[in-house]
């Protein structure tokens, strides 16, 4: 299959948004609880469009996280792409499971990723050791997961993205 | 996989992604900008639609608290001279009253383990490492990062930054690190329990340690306790700045003499460039041996 490249802006676009609701400021309280939006993006177009966003969009995708957090050059582009890998090898898996069961390896997938990430972190001084409460994060994703899927499905479909 | 291992090995230990994280920026500065304009456009919106009642009361109270303002003005500005005469008959350098450029906070870190704030002033308006960030009740922190438009500042409270502060009532000396705690707060490091430090005493900084401007308030004292089992007194502070409610701030411009005001023995002669070329230190444990001699060193002739 020789797919069409068509739609790309819509996918920069979306991702565009992920990253405007990962720095958007949040509360003190409710820090610890903010949905890793730009993951979740990630793992649904590489669910989506597994022949086209894979890897190396995934590497990119982790150095503008980089960037824009101010965070040491790379340690999103490696557990972003450890997280593409992960998901290309189960995407035809995943789109066969139950929104439910989705969540549930989303929450496998963007805690695993979220604890690579602090550990990189904590072993380079980047940031204080504390507890784990920094994974409410993944669960908040996990939440919101169905219907981020929802919505991006109909962008796609509406789009008609392949 | 490989090539990111080497971008972060390279960005750990050499300087020469600086320049390509400083051009990556010049992307990145409009997605703050977007996701600034929330709060831009509410403040515009509280701007435009305000009564005229509304201004004409906020008018009067600012009127006053500006007559306060200039009155105590007037007593500082004796105060100032008077000191300046004292410091003269000492032969002490001046302090810093200094100018300043104002910034606004337009982002804070998602990450919850560091506290970092990003204020919309950067290397096209002057500022530079290591920059001391004030608000209109204290001391804030330190510039870490300089981008083209933007910077990030590390709060005080990071538990990675210690304050060199003294106490205002009695000139004890200490350094206040970062609470390790969930609250935002400062602990005094390694006073022993003979320190004569109580709660509601007001910190300033001191100046040593050459980052941060002399005299300005930090926090104060919420508890000191005494732990038999402990080596040192435990002493928790509050900052007096509004870490995580102000947006307006101030970023204090060095002037070309000595930033800082206490004389520094062991190196005199490379006050001011000294500062801007030493490497931020913040970044790793803010070396507390590197500080705490300091205080040691002068406690002969500083008082």
């Amino acid at each position: 299959m020789t797919p069409r490249s068509n739609g790309m802006w819509v996918v920069v676009l979306s991702f565009l948004v992920a990253y405007l609701l990962a720095i958007v400021p949040f509360p003190e309280w409710a820090m610890h609880y903010r949905p890793q939006w730009v993951m979740l993006v990630l793992i649904y177009w590489i669910m989506a469009l597994p022949y086209r966003i894979g890897i190396g969009s995934a590497w990119m995708a982790g150095i503008f996280t980089d960037i824009l957090e101010g965070s040491m050059l790379g340690i999103h582009a490696l557990t972003f792409a450890v997280l593409a890998y992960i998901t290309l090898s189960v995407h035809q898996r995943l789109r066969l499971f139950s929104s439910l069961q989705q969540s549930g390896i989303v929450l496998a997938l963007v805690g695993l990723v979220m604890t690579g990430t602090y550990w990189i972190k904590v072993m380079t001084a980047q940031t204080a050791p504390g507890g784990m409460l920094f994974l409410l994060g993944a669960l908040s994703s996990a939440f919101v997961w169905p219907w981020l899927f929802m919505f991006l499905r109909q962008l796609r479909r509406g789009f008609d993205i392949r | 996989m490989a090539l990111a291992l080497a971008l972060m090995y390279v960005d750990s230990r050499f300087a020469y992604l600086d320049r390509v994280r400083f051009t990556m920026a010049y992307l990145t500065t409009p997605v703050y900008w977007v996701a600034d304009t929330p709060a831009r456009v509410s403040a515009w919106i509280d701007d435009v639609f305000v009564s005229q009642r509304d201004l004409l009361e906020e008018n009067t109270e600012l009127r006053q608290q500006l007559l306060f303002a200039q009155r105590e003005l007037q007593l500082l500005a004796g105060l100032a001279s008077e000191n300046s005469r004292l410091r003269e008959l000492q032969e002490a350098s001046q302090a810093v009253q200094g100018r300043v450029m104002t910034a606004e906070i337009i982002n804070v870190s998602n990450d919850p383990g560091s506290r970092r704030v990003l204020i919309n002033r950067g290397a096209h308006n002057g500022v530079f490492e290591g920059q001391a960030l004030l608000d209109a009740h204290g001391l804030m922190g330190q510039v870490e990062e300089v981008l083209p438009f933007t910077s990030w500042v590390l709060l005080i409270t990071d538990s990675r930054h210690g304050t060199p502060v003294q106490v205002n009532r009695n000139g004890e000396r200490a350094i206040a690190r970062g609470g390790r705690a969930d609250a935002p707060g400062l602990e005094l490091e390694f006073v022993p329990d003979t320190a004569d430090i109580v709660v509601g005493d007001l910190l300033v900084s001191s100046g040593l340690g050459q980052r941060f401007p002399k005299d300005y308030p930090v926090a104060r004292v919420t508890s000191v306790v005494h732990d038999p089992g402990q080596p040192f007194a435990l002493i928790r502070a509050r900052p007096l700045a509004q870490m995580d409610r102000t947006r307006h701030v101030m970023l204090v411009l060095p002037d070309n003499e000595a930033i800082m005001g206490a004389p520094v023995i062991f190196d005199s002669g490379s006050s001011g460039s000294d500062s801007l070329t030493a490497p931020a230190d913040v970044s790793e444990d803010v070396a507390p041996a590197a500080e705490l001699p300091a205080p040691e060193i002068l406690q002969g002739d500083a008082p």
